[in-house]
């Protein structure tokens, strides 16, 4: 290996593509596309606020009393804390008798919905409510969220009349008295217990597993078309003719790996100076007993040179299929498996999460592919022995450097071989003999 | 001396074809060799394997003396056949890529990169990008991407092919300089014409063969048989009793002379001027052409 040459190569992958527009436009679109499919739908819903002329039908004469105590009682605890401190719905309900026709009535009914002299009718009868059940007539029922509304408060009315009828006199205070309980979780560490959001650990993993897959995704698939472009373009036999491949493509991962990195560190500084305030006064503001999730020094650390070696164990591979392959079509086909390296932790972890310390979770978190996600996710949860972490980082590190020697051979067997799509046994054998 | 680049016996097949089968040569320092041979003999092969690309099934290949090692890139520049550049770089970052990665530090590329866009009139194309200049264009980039690092060795795999005359003989008085100065040039060219003006040494290869190998003057007056054509009045009789002469083929206005392997042109023409009016002597010698096609058939 000559890190002269390493770093040459790396110079170029770097500059040439932070030059480009290709990295700026990633850059930030990327963020603004997640704007867009995550904050925005929510946003749009919550600035809507309909309201609804709702005739309600009751043949048992009590519910649609209820329902009408219920509607226009503010929004409790519960309801608030699924995102609703604002309604987004409200409704005017018209409680109407049922007539000796209902036939008749419900023909009616419709078309006054379909004339708009009301938005919609609920038919609550004996029969439905033996089996829970309450009729929503409307133009619109894709409107799920003006239908979770009406259905909890369909259930509290329901529910207090029930138990009006089962002779509990209190019916108002059912709400008060069947609040859900929460588990306040206390991770035991050796410095100690801490109180602790339970799920940190797995946020953490998550995190990190957001931040490969968007990496790899975006990264990966540049390892790769750059390997294929030299090898369309022909400089690769000037290349090959002075470096060995092996530096060729160790420069090529590290010159664009250090593009993911300084794309994240844009992305994080963006969200950072955008958040800052918001986030200090949250946790000014976090209610007692509740902690942050506590991010150790080891944990840091680990995430960050976790996501490297990620990075690297996955670009190795993007590496190899563009050093097997003539062109992007078929490079693809086989490039779509790699995400299933990624995959596969990502279901172990909730295995793991249950049990850090399980023969599984050793023997998953040591299989270099899987390191990267699933050693932050115990080291998060649990930290593991030191030597087990220290055995992940060998294995990890020989894993990229044998996968760069493999890649290597056969990209040096690869250049000079055109148009015939390689076989397996093809490829085996340019590493064996290269 | 000791060649600058040696090849003993090379050999290298693809399953049952035999690409190059037993080539050897030398390249002598500051000289000029052409690789010549038909398309498809084997010149990209073995060039291919002169530069470590592919690896020869057996046979040896020693540059300087010994065995190629990485300290030696830095003193080989190779241009192959099938040309390529990064489309999307500019030619002066291009350039000095090519420059650093052989060891070149960019502070003495950049006025070398300077000085080679001037000759070869790019000057105002530095800051373009590849894919912007035309095909003879970036075959002039490559070219000076191949000697920035000045090596003391080139190897060119058909370096003229696609350049325009002006350009063939820019680049063909940039090789000549290249030898004045003791570097040496190795080319593999089909073209015999550009070869005989240039080469000193030739290796010709016929179906993966070296089949003629050594210095062109040498071989030219082995293959020519030591004749030489005579255009002279006086008494032509005489030719016969010159020492050297070995046989006199009486020709219109003059003869062909047929000389013993050992006998000099020069002694026997001072000979000649003693009793004759010589108009013309001059040797008879093959062109490279008629060798390369008489060689190639010969081969087969």
């Amino acid at each position: 290996m000559r890190l002269d040459r390493v770093a040459v190569v790396a110079k170029r992958e770097y500059l040439q593509r932070v030059k480009g527009k290709g990295f700026w436009i990633a850059t930030l679109v990327l963020p603004l596309f997640l704007v867009a499919v995550t904050v925005v739908p929510s946003l749009l819903l919550s600035k809507s606020s309909t309201r609804q002329r709702v005739v309600v039908v009751d043949s048992t004469g009590e519910v649609a009393k209820e329902l009408q105590t219920v509607l226009a009682a503010p929004p409790r605890e519960d309801q608030r804390e699924k995102g609703r401190s604002h309604p987004t719905a409200s409704f005017e309900p018209t409680v109407e008798a049922m007539g000796p026709n209902p036939a008749a009535q419900r023909e009616d009914l419709d078309r006054r919905v379909r004339t708009g002299a009301i938005d919609a009718w609920i038919w609550v009868d004996a029969k439905g409510l033996a089996t829970n059940n309450v009729e929503y007539h409307a133009k619109n029922v894709a409107n799920f969220v003006t239908q979770e509304i009406l259905r909890d408060d369909l259930s509290t009315a329901v529910g207090r009349v029930r138990l009006r009828q089962a002779g509990f006199n209190q019916p108002e205070k059912i709400g008060e008295l069947t609040q859900p309980i929460h588990l306040d979780t206390v991770r035991i560490a050796k410095e100690g217990s801490r109180a602790e959001g339970g799920m940190a650990g797995f946020a953490f993993a998550y995190g990190l597993f957001m931040m490969l897959y968007m990496t790899i995704a975006i990264w990966g698939q540049q390892v790769m078309t750059g390997v294929l472009e030299e090898k369309g373009s022909r400089i690769v036999e000037v290349l090959v003719s002075t470096v060995r491949p092996f530096d060729l493509l160790l420069g090529k991962l590290t010159g664009i790996c250090l593009l993911g990195l300084t794309q994240i560190a844009i992305w994080f500084a963006t969200l950072i100076a955008l958040s800052a305030p918001g986030v200090a006064a949250a946790i000014v503001s976090l209610p007692e007993g509740v902690h942050l999730p506590t991010v150790t020094p080891l944990l840091a650390i680990s995430f960050a040179t976790y996501f490297i070696l990620g990075f690297f164990v996955y670009a190795t591979f993007y590496a190899a299929i563009g050093a097997a392959f003539n062109n992007l079509q078929e490079a693809q086909q086989v490039a779509a498996l790699v995400v299933f390296f990624l995959i596969v932790p990502l279901f172990l972890m909730f295995r793991i999460v249950n049990d850090p310390d399980s023969t599984l979770a050793v023997v998953a978190s040591l299989i270099p592919p899987f390191t990267p996600l699933l050693m932050t996710l115990r080291i998060a949860l649990q930290p593991p022995p030191f030597w087990q972490i220290g055995l992940s980082y060998v294995l990890t590190l020989s894993f990229i450097l044998g996968m760069v020697w493999i890649s290597a051979r056969i990209y040096r067997t690869g250049i000079l071989m055109y148009g015939k799509k390689p076989t397996l046994q093809e490829i085996w054998r340019w590493v064996l003999y290269a | 001396m000791e060649p600058i680049l040696e090849l003993q016996d090379v050999k290298k097949s693809y399953g049952d074809f035999a690409a190059v089968s037993g080539v050897s040569m030398a390249v002598p320092p500051g000289s000029i060799f052409g690789l010549l041979g038909p398309n498809g003999a084997g010149k990209t092969t073995s060039i291919r394997m002169i530069m470590d690309i592919i690896a020869p099934d057996q046979g040896a290949i020693r540059f300087f003396g010994h065995p190629r090692t990485d300290k030696d890139l830095a003193r080989i520049g190779y241009l192959p056949e099938e040309r390529g550049l990064y489309r999307k770089m500019t030619v002066t970052d291009q350039l000095l890529f090519l420059a650093e990665i052989r060891g070149l530090p960019r502070r003495e590329a950049l006025p070398e990169i300077e000085r080679w866009l001037e000759r070869f009139e790019l000057a105002s194309w530095g800051k373009k990008k590849i894919e912007e200049l035309s095909k003879g264009m970036q075959q002039k980039v490559q070219l000076i991407g191949t000697v920035l690092h000045k090596p003391d060795i080139l190897i060119l795999d058909e370096p003229f092919s696609g350049l325009d005359p002006l350009n063939q003989e820019t680049f063909r008085d940039f090789l000549v300089e290249s030898k004045r100065q003791g570097k040496s040039v190795l080319f593999s060219t089909h073209g015999m014409e550009l070869a005989e003006k240039m080469c000193d040494h030739i290796c010709l290869i016929s179906h993966g063969r070296a089949v003629l190998t050594g210095e062109l003057a040498q071989i030219k007056r082995r293959l020519s048989g030591n004749s030489y054509r005579l255009v002279a009045e006086g008494d032509l009789a005489k030719l016969n009793q010159v020492p050297g002469v070995e046989q006199v083929i009486t020709q219109d206005r003059g003869a062909k002379l047929l000389l013993t392997p050992e006998a000099d042109g020069a002694d026997v023409l001072r000979q000649i001027v003693q009793f004759a009016n010589v108009r013309e002597f001059r040797s008879e010698e093959p062109e490279l052409e008629e060798i390369f096609i008489k060689a190639v058939r010969d081969a087969a």
